[in-house]
């Protein structure tokens, strides 16, 4: 009853609040409210005042929102009898309310995301029975063999674990294909993987067709086995120990709960993070999603599967049949219809695997297509707000979820808006300069402080619209496609272990500078403009000065798109872990300092390093979490000696003979969960709106001209292989 | 034709009988009973008191058998100004003088630097054009005489129309358009009639024909014997209010009288108005019937066929029924409004009262489609808003246009719109291959609209490359670069509607409060004095004219009688109760000192002495810097530090100003349910000159605020703006009209929008605090 009262109360301030926004008052009452409002949000922020403030100062902000949205909508619409001018202005006017509607729903969604949850780890001598699927397609053996390990070396009880791996790579189908090369290639892969499972002690599970992708094969294992829950790891997420510990205790508390959702965490960094290099000093693009909104979707029971690094209820599962695989997310897909049929789930906010991304820039747009294509296959299928059995929140969750990836139309309407003044003069916004200070830009610095304040430490300022726009390019084609043939799309699995070996322009870097080029263009002829036409200057500053913006964030992605090359094939991780080296017959302290999928760099006291010759094999000797306490030997390589006074240091690369080498290999790289949230913590920071502004100005500046660099080098070598 | 008098006489009904012509009087103070000769002088203007002795009547005084004249002009001066420029008015005509209308007059003067041979003056009556001719009268005035075809003049309303092209001699400049101007003088502009029957007036309804001076005002003069007697004043101003509204001139004054003025002058009217006793030694053939009957009717005395209106009967009452004749002709519903306001004797077409969402198109405004060859366009339309208008601050009306223009406009062409004479948006016109404007939306904010007629004025600057080059003869060019189509609209929206109180501009607007006033107003004249009279005459009869009904009026000899009733206080300040001057806010001191030229240092006001102290502190410290950062803030965003109060600054009482000799201020009563406006001058003389100065529409539309004096040496009107009041609610309660009410008085008061847009947010966000904290998951 107090609930009602409170949404009543909450509903009719509210509208207080809507009906003083929609008074049409001059534009100096607007100009002098919003300033009043704009310091009233910097003070609070100043202040870093949380909880209930966090709150006032959203509510600032949204009525500024919509005081622009009232302007908008009665003020500045191009007549409809100038269609060359309505029709542009009206899409603009379109995407910027797509915009508002996207930020209202990610206001509602992040209002006030769930603290994480304390451990809950499950209770000793009530484990449930759990199957663990590695799906797989076609990644090779040492990736698979290290993600089973690592599964393999979870602490759980040994009979109530059982970890499966769906090979859909050498299905029946495959092995019998009309093609000699892919049917010769499937049975090798076969032998192989069964041989690696046997030494693992894994089971190996494939089907005969590979219907319904990478759904059909996780319901093939459900058929196969009958573990009461399911862990479902993709084959390049490998998790930590205690995953298990961590996630199944919730199922004990709700008997309802179908879901136990936690964070990927990746070693490597993303095509942009790498370009960029702001892998190690800026939070990462999913950061984001799992630091903050997945927390948000929690609160309203809304926290949805991502494919992997899950645990699932089969009870559930077999209420809806299994995972379903109408779109190309199945995951998404899956948890809403659970979430229909009023099954709950958690998200834990700990990071427990780690896993790749794609390296190049081609294959991450591979993977964003998927997403988005699956997204508006689940947006068209499964409306989620009218779709039966979800509450009113979870309804707004899933609109907010799927809407997301409709952001390439309002990007691509951005970045064209001013090119309809500059290069055809058409009037698509039709306000004063005065108007535009009082009312756009103030939203817009609104609309940054906002973004700021919901996710200041886990997405710094400007990085989501580069983000957005770098995918856009690509993106576009996708989502068209997918709307005008909603059941085309298929699934492809995203290529994780590839690596940038050289310096060089992605394969699909064309676009943007095209697009660079055009907008440098637009903004010389603004800038002409300003001094040939004075009369409209003030317009064309601010259409100029909305394309400059659209430049550096153009010139920005030209960093993006050129792929920084790198020496080690995989990212290294961190560790500190106390080891022996042997080398020849003797053995010496060490350190391990850092590792990765394929080797690791160990600091060895005392080692004479006169001796020591490249590919000669050592030995590294250390106790792994997952063991009983005894120390244990992973043979390796040497690659390359560095002296550093009594300090030796010796980059090492893993030479796996048995299986149980992958398993230490896997110890080393996943055994503790405590150092990804560490380094996912030194991250965090919110540099605030001016600072972060400053320092992505500099940023863009810089890649622009690398990109400018790698564009000239290209042609050069092309001109020079052409000749 | 040498009958003493002719009466004709209508019994309630007012029907008229015959009208006998006789010649003009102009025989000075002559009782009306005398019988005049000819005089010598019978031009119906003293052009012998007029210094310019080049005006083509000169010549044309005859001794006798002067044609009877009319002039046409409704101010003193027709200036038509700029390349293109146009203007229509309607002047009654009685059947007499629609058959006998035989010539056209008027004389013209224009700026040296236009070009004769590419420049052309028009005149047209009833849409059809009488004569036309270039516009070559640089030097001295030029007299102009078309024919009037026959059967062209109607009775009744007539158009006339004076229309000018001009063009520069040398220039092509658009600064060069400002300097082309053609002015007619208004004592120079007649119609010249045939025969004595036009002179004279017979039916009631001819009041209308009343017509105007030689400096283009109206003048009637009332006659009553008893005019000292309290009692008698509201019929008298009821009178007033009547013939007022027949007359409709846009200049008219009232002069009350015991004896008879001098008779026939043009643009005046003489009404005697008084019980057949008071009234026989005035006029001895007064006939028979007024001693036993009520008497509306038009009589003429001996001399020169002028007409006197003589309401009369046996008793008070009979006059007074006599006079509801006139009046009550004139009566309509308070409480249902108005379509248009009359403005057709001074601009044509009437002008149309838009109280919400309306749209109009131009055809309907009087503007027609027009090509243009010149290089600055410029026409006018007139529309008006009622007196509870409250939309100042935030409104935005909108004209949607239809135009088009070549390509040989040049981009920096634009198009201004200036609202009572200031500007009120700006457009480019950009495509640079010229364009055609369909139902362009042009936003005009109404912040300078007032209630009643508004005039919108519509200003296209060309550009183009031939002008920028100026060859000879390309000024004269003729090829069309700019076109106005009668398609486009004026659109208003749906507006605030509140009335306030003070508010001279509604009252000056359309009589509010005093218009739709349940009760009869109560009029307070201390002192009936012929003067005091005539102002409060004047000034009645000009607000009746603006609410377009007469008022029912009550004379009060206490203030305090009019407690609760909307009130009118008029006479000299000397003369008015404290209590009442204190109430209006007027400064008690300034009732003795007023006017009795002190040394002006010492009236000295203190806002002005501080304003200049202020001015002249500038240059240092932080109280410049304020003065700056206001400055700053005026000029860019047109915000006054004194709209950023959250408390209204005090009102001091006002001093008029010494150069000042009128004051009209409005308050609301101690019990502040009714108005009370305040009239008042330095003496009764001062009075009645300063209410007949203000009465011409040109000035009248200044009047507003809560206070607005009146110079003489200026010639103009200033106001000071109300600083507190109150709103008054003149429409049934309705969400919408709240809202836009509620936006008017935030943008006026805009600190209150933003701190109130502070606080909901505030509470917003700890309510949202409180429920989320109740809705989800908690933990």
């Amino acid at each position: 009853m107090s609930k009602v009262a409170t949404l009543t109360a909450w509903v009719v301030i509210s509208l207080c609040l809507v009906t003083l926004i929609t008074l049409p008052v001059n534009m100096q009452t607007q100009l002098v409210a919003s300033v009043l409002v704009v310091t009233f949000m910097a003070l609070i922020k100043l202040l870093d005042a949380g909880g209930k403030w966090r709150l006032v100062a959203l509510a600032f902000g949204s009525a500024m929102v919509l005081r622009y949205v009232y302007w908008r909508t009665t003020s500045t619409l191009p007549p409809v009898n100038q269609p060359e001018n309505f029709i542009p202005g009206f899409l603009l006017y379109l995407a910027e309310m797509y915009s508002v509607v996207m930020l209202g729903l990610s206001l509602f969604v992040v209002a006030m995301p769930l603290p994480p949850r304390p451990s809950r780890s499950a209770t000793p001598g009530k484990y449930p029975k759990v199957d663990v699927f590695v799906p797989s397609y076609n990644e090779d053996a040492d990736l698979l063999a290290n993600t089973l390990a690592a599964a393999k070396g979870m602490d759980y009880p040994a009979e109530k674990l059982t970890v499966w791996l769906l090979d859909d790579g050498a299905t029946l189908q495959k092995r019998n294909s009309t093609n000699l090369v892919d049917a010769q290639r499937a049975a090798a892969r076969h032998r192989e993987l069964q041989k690696l499972c046997e030494d693992l002690g894994v089971r190996y599970l494939t089907r005969d067709r590979n219907e319904h992708a990478k759904a059909g094969n996780l319901n093939n294992g459900m058929l196969n086995s009958n573990g009461e829950l399911i862990a479902v790891f993709d084959a390049d997420h490998a998790p930590a120990r205690d995953f298990l510990f961590e996630t199944v205790g919730y199922f004990e508390d709700d008997p309802r709960l179908f879901l136990v959702q936690t964070p990927h965490f990746f070693l490597n960094p993303d095509p942009l993070e790498r370009n960029l290099r702001t892998f190690e000093k800026m939070p990462s693009e999913n950061e984001m999603f799992y630091g903050i909104i997945q927390r948000g979707l929690d609160k309203w029971n809304a926290a949805f599967f991502c494919g992997s690094a899950a645990v699932l209820r089969r009870k559930a599962l077999e209420d809806t049949s299994g995972f379903s695989g109408l779109s190309i997310t199945e995951d998404c897909e899956t948890a809403l219809a659970l979430h229909g049929r009023g099954w709950n789930s958690v998200y834990v906010d700990r990071p427990l695997i780690a896993g790749l991304q794609p390296a190049t820039f081609a294959s991450f747009i591979g993977q964003r297509s998927r997403w988005a294509q699956g997204m508006m296959q689940i947006l068209m299928f499964r409306f989620p707000l009218l779709k039966g059995g979800l509450s009113i929140p979870q309804r707004l969750c899933y609109m907010s979820s799927t809407l997301f990836w409709l952001f390439p139309f309002s990007r691509t309407i951005f970045l064209f808006a001013p090119l309809f003044y500059l290069f055809f003069d058409l009037q698509i916004f039709t306000a004063s300069g005065g108007e535009f200070l009082a009312y756009t830009l103030v939203y817009m610095l609104v609309n940054l402080t906002m973004q700021n304040y919901l996710y200041g430490a886990f997405r710094w300022p400007w990085i989501s619209e580069l983000y957005e726009y770098a995918q856009t390019v690509h993106l576009l084609p996708a989502v068209v496609s997918v709307l005008l043939n909603p059941r085309k799309p298929t699934f492809k699995v995203t290529a994780k272990d590839e690596s940038v070996l050289e310096s060089r322009l992605s394969e699909i870097s064309r676009p943007f500078f095209v697009i660079f080029a055009v907008l440098l263009i637009a903004t010389a002829l603004a800038i002409y403009r300003v001094y040939t036409e004075p009369y409209k200057a003030d317009i064309t500053l601010v259409v100029g000065g909305w394309n400059l913006l659209n430049l550096i964030m153009a010139g920005c992605a030209l960093g993006v798109v050129s792929e920084r090359g790198e020496k080690a094939a995989s990212r290294r991780v961190k560790v500190s872990r106390r080891c022996e080296f042997s080398f020849g017959e003797q053995t010496y302290p060490a350190t391990i300092e850092n590792v990765s999928a394929h080797g690791a760099r160990v600091q060895v006291y005392g080692l004479p390093t006169d001796e020591l010759l490249i590919d000669v094999k050592g030995k590294i000797r250390f106790q792994p979490y997952s063991g009983d306490g005894t120390f244990e030997t992973l043979p390796v390589k040497i690659r390359n000696v560095e002296t550093e006074g009594d300090l030796t240091i010796v980059g090492c690369r893993y030479l796996p003979e048995v299986a149980r080498h992958h398993s230490l290999v896997a110890d080393l790289i996943f055994a503790n969960s405590q150092q990804w949230s560490e380094f996912q913590r030194m991250r965090r920071g919110n540099p605030g709106l001016v600072r972060g502004t400053l320092w992505f100005l500099w940023l863009a500046l810089y890649q622009m001209s690398r990109g400018l660099i790698y564009f000239f080098r290209s042609i050069k070598t092309e001109g020079g292989a052409s000749r | 034709m040498k009958r003493a008098l002719a009466l004709l006489m209508a019994f309630l009904a007012g029907s008229p009988a015959a009208a006998q012509p006789s010649p003009f009087d102009m025989s000075g103070e002559r009782p009306a009973e005398l019988r005049a000769a000819p005089p010598l002088e019978a031009a119906p203007q003293r052009r012998d008191a007029q210094p310019s002795s080049d005006s083509p009547e000169a010549d044309a005084l005859r001794p006798a058998a002067e044609p009877f004249r009319r002039f046409i002009l409704p101010f003193p001066t027709l200036s038509l100004a700029g390349e293109a420029d146009e203007r229509a008015w309607s002047i009654y005509l009685t059947p007499a003088q629609a058959q006998a209308g035989r010539k056209l007059t008027f004389a013209y003067q224009n700026a040296i630097v236009v070009a004769p041979e590419a420049s052309v003056l028009s005149v047209l009556v009833n849409g059809k054009l009488v004569g036309e001719g270039a516009v070559q009268a640089a030097d001295e005035p030029h007299e102009r005489s078309y024919d009037i075809p026959p059967g062209l003049l109607r009775t009744g309303e007539n158009e006339i129309r004076f229309r000018a092209g001009h063009r520069h001699r040398t220039d092509c400049t658009i600064q060069s358009t400002y300097e082309l101007w053609t002015e007619i003088a208004s004592e120079s502009a007649f119609i010249t009639f045939e025969g004595e029957e036009p002179r004279a007036l017979s039916a009631i309804e001819d009041i209308q024909a009343v017509g105007t001076n030689e400096t283009g005002r109206t003048q009637f003069n009332i006659v009553a014997p008893a005019l000292e007697q309290p009692s008698r004043v509201p019929m008298l101003m009821r009178l007033a209010q009547g013939v007022a509204l027949l007359g409709r001139m846009p200049s008219q004054s009232f002069v009350f009288s015991r004896a008879m003025p001098d008779l026939g002058k043009p643009g005046e009217l003489t009404i005697l108005a008084g019980t057949a006793t008071e009234l026989q030694p005035l006029l001895p053939s007064l006939p028979a019937e007024a001693a036993t009957g009520t008497i509306a009717a038009f009589a003429e005395t001996g001399t020169a066929h002028a007409p006197v209106l003589v309401l009369s009967g046996p008793n008070w009452t009979a006059v007074a029924a006599a006079i509801e004749t006139i009046t009550a002709a004139t009566e309509r519903p308070s409480n249902i409004p108005r379509d248009v306001i009359q403005t057709e004797r001074w601009r044509l077409p009437q002008t149309p009262l838009v109280f919400s969402g309306k749209s109009l198109r131009f055809s309907d405004l009087g503007v027609a489609t027009r090509e243009f060859s010149g290089r600055r366009f410029r026409t006018a339309l007139q529309v008006a808003i009622p007196s509870d208008f409250y939309a100042d601050a935030y409104g935005e009306a909108a004209i949607l246009l239809d135009a088009g223009y070549t390509e040989a406009v040049r981009p920096g062409s634009r198009i201004d719109i200036y609202v009572n004479g200031n500007i009120a948006t700006t457009v480019a016109l950009e495509a640079s291959a010229g364009g055609i404007l369909r139902h362009l939306p042009i936003n005009v904010t109404l912040r300078h609209f007032r209630p009643g007629a508004n005039l919108i004025e519509l200003e296209a600057v060309l550009l183009t490359e031939a002008d920028k080059m100026c060859s000879p003869g390309m000024a004269a060019s003729s090829e069309p670069r700019f076109a106005l189509f009668d398609t486009s609209e004026f659109a208003m929206p749906d507006f605030a509607r509140i009335a306030r109180r003070p508010d001279l501009a509604a009252t000056s607007g359309s009589a509010y409060p005093y218009r739709g006033s349940a009760d009869p107003v109560a009029l307070f004249i201390d002192r009936t004095d012929a003067d005091t009279l005539s102002a409060a005459g004047t000034f009645i009869a000009k607000l009746a004219v603006a609410g377009g009904r007469p008022m029912q009026i009550e004379s009060i000899a206490d203030p305090l009688v009019a407690d609760g009733r909307q009130a009118l206080f008029i006479g000299a300040m000397p003369q008015l109760p404290t209590m009442v001057l204190t109430q209006a806010g007027i400064d008690t001191v300034s009732q003795a000192s007023w006017g009795s030229a002190k040394d002006v240092a010492q009236g000295r006001n203190t806002q002005t002495a501080l304003d200049e102290w202020q001015t002249r502190l500038k240059g240092g410290g932080w109280r410049s810097a304020i003065v700056d950062f206001e400055s700053w803030l005026k000029e860019n965003f047109d915000i006054s530090l004194n709209s950023l109060r959250l408390i209204p600054e005090a009102e001091t009482p006002f001093v008029p100003p010494e150069a000042a000799t009128l004051l009209v201020a409005q308050s609301a009563n101690p019990a502040e349910n009714a108005t009370w406006t305040v009239v008042a001058a330095p003496s009764p003389a001062l009075l009645r000159e300063g209410v007949a100065a203000i009465a011409d529409t040109s000035r009248w539309s200044d009047v507003s605020g809560h206070i607005a004096v009146y110079d003489p040496v200026d010639d103009k009107v200033s106001a000071t703006p109300a600083r507190r009041f109150s709103l008054v609610e003149t429409q049934p309660p309705s969400f919408w009209n709240y809202r836009l009410i509620a936006a008017n008085w935030l943008s006026t008061n805009i600190l209150f929008y933003a701190v109130l847009l502070v606080s909901l947010a505030v509470v917003l966000g700890l309510a949202t605090a409180v429920l989320l904290g109740k809705l989800g998951r908690r933990t």
